[in-house]
């Protein structure tokens, strides 16, 4: 209500200065007219004179009276629409009908909401950069001209230079066997089988290993229709805990000049899980926590540790 | 289907099977397990009609058919040391045609049954095991699903098992030393069932302790 009232004000205000605005240009025309006029005649030039100087001097002073109403006005009316922060679109807030078109308050929200994503966009990609996770060539700093140049190099490799590459892995570990296949154009997809403890699913992007999934032995790692199921996670545990540190692994082992030898330190990595069930923690001497084996490898000495117990 | 170690626990004293079943599910409870319903192991005893036996006082070999619930479609028929059938469960309506040269024993049938547990990949089972309307023992089956050798996680499901069995954890089942780095099956459990009902079959004359 108070808007309403705060708007019935000015708005007579308005009128008010308007009428004065006219009154001004008018007694303002009259002074114009009388020095149009000139002397009228009189009889004496004395008298003349005096006639005219009065007549001015009269008309001189209602443009002065009206300019004053009109500034006394002029304050009253005020200058409403540049104090709200949202400028012009506040006039939307003097709308009489809020319940038809809630269109003030939305937009209010919006604005609020999009304030708020700028600024958890800002810190994001402040901790984001200080922990760079980047596995292709182009670093941070890089600058943008040589970004599309660095790709290629490790990205387009001949299909048969990676088969070499993996053909070259599957012959360095006996009790590891890997199946390569293409069933989506030139991106290679293995299936690794380690003893008779797990197998692995590895998605790669030309040497870049893009996503592992590791199952147990005696799952199945085929969909319906007979194809690799990369998007199925692990009915165990084991494996659903082994899939996740090997991820980590992917992010860990990274040389984009030497991709080879990325999928050459993973693959020795994954080896060491051939004794998953046999290993006791190297830490805590035990072979279960909380219903699990040791699922953590680490990376340099490949010694078998409890996810809570590696530090 | 993982590496399965079945084992009888001993009545504890001054309890009853049920009392000591109570106490070991409890156990299991407060490790975290959490039920899963429940499971059924029933075996039948045949032997081979004397009509077929040579004239030289051959003895008859016995031969066990059994059922598991975790397999509800398979029937299992095996000779002890010998080799073990997987057929499907049409297998007990064949039994009946084949009444002349297999005759189900009289009394036989013994079985287990109970609740069924799962810790973390572990799947455990506590079962009473019956003869007819009286309890004589208690089996705990834990299986490890992950694992599908035997030799691998045998260190691992001892573990396991001591964490509540305590005293009474058992030995490796002969089974896992058959075969090195061979892949565990459904039989392998059938016939440490089967070895299991044979133990308690024997100690059927001796009074069980607590049974009221």
């Amino acid at each position: 209500m108070a808007d309403v009232i705060n708007v019935s004000v000015n708005l007579e205000a308005f009128s008010q200065a308007i009428s004065a605005i006219q009154a001004l240009r008018s007694s303002v025309s009259r002074v114009f007219d009388c020095l149009k006029d000139g002397m009228r005649n009189k009889e004496t030039l004395e008298g003349r004179e005096k006639a005219f100087i009065a007549h001015f001097q009269d008309n001189l002073h209602s443009v002065n009276r009206d300019l004053n109403e009109l500034e006394r006005l002029s304050n009253l009316v005020g200058k409403p629409s540049e104090n709200h922060p949202l400028h012009n679109s506040g006039l939307l807030s003097l709308d009489p009908v809020q319940d038809k078109t809630p269109l003030y308050s939305q937009l209010l929200q919006a604005y609020k909401w999009s304030n708020k994503l700028q600024y958890h966009a800002g810190l994001a990609s402040g901790l984001l950069n200080q922990q760079s996770l980047k596995r292709s060539a182009n670093q941070m700093g890089v600058s943008a001209k040589r970004r599309p140049k660095a790709q290629p190099t490790t990205l387009v490799l001949p299909p048969q230079y990676v088969d070499d590459v993996i053909s070259r892995i599957d012959r360095m570990f006996p009790e590891m066997s890997i199946h390569l296949s293409r069933p989506n154009g030139t991106s290679a997809m293995l299936l690794v089988t380690l003893g008779k403890v797990l197998k692995v699913i590895v998605v790669m992007r030309s040497l870049f290993i893009d996503r592992t999934i590791v199952k147990g032995y005696n799952e199945n790692v085929y969909t319906e229709d007979g194809k690799l199921d990369i998007w199925s996670k692990s009915n165990y545990q084991v494996f659903q805990k082994v899939t996740d540190h090997a991820t980590t692994a992917l992010l860990h082992y990274q040389l984009p000049q030497m991709p080879d030898v990325v999928v050459r330190s993973f693959m020795t990595w994954l080896r060491s899980y051939i004794k998953l069930f046999q290993a006791p923690c190297q830490r805590c001497g035990k072979f279960l926590q909380d219903g699990l084996p040791p699922t953590w490898r680490d990376f340099r000495t490949l010694e078998a540790f409890h996810d809570t117990c590696r530090q | 289907m993982g590496v399965t170690c079945v084992s009888q626990m001993p009545v504890a004293e001054g309890k009853s099977v049920q009392q000591t079943v109570e106490l070991l599910t409890r156990k299991l409870e407060m490790l975290g397990a959490e039920k899963q319903g429940t499971f059924c192991v029933d075996c039948e005893t045949y032997h081979t009609a004397a009509s077929t036996l040579g004239s030289q006082g051959q003895t008859g070999k016995l031969m066990y058919v059994m059922h598991n619930s975790e397999y509800p479609l398979s029937c299992f028929a095996l000779f002890e040391n010998g080799p073990c059938l997987i057929a499907d469960t049409n297998f007990d309506v064949l039994m009946v045609k084949l009444k002349g040269f297999f005759q189900s024993a009289k009394a036989s049938k013994i079985e287990t049954r109970g609740t069924r547990y799962q810790y973390c990949d572990f799947l455990v089972k506590v079962g009473t095991v019956t003869m007819g309307p009286s309890a004589r023992g208690i089996s705990v089956e834990v299986e490890y699903g992950p694992c599908v050798v035997a030799s691998d996680c045998w260190s691992l499901l001892l573990e396991f098992l001591q964490s509540f069995l305590g005293s009474h954890t058992p030995g490796a089942p002969a089974v896992f030393g058959n075969r090195h780095d061979a892949v565990y099956g459904p039989a392998d459990t059938m016939v440490q069932y089967m070895e299991l009902f044979n133990k308690i079959r024997k100690q059927q004359q001796v009074p069980v302790a607590g049974i009221r």
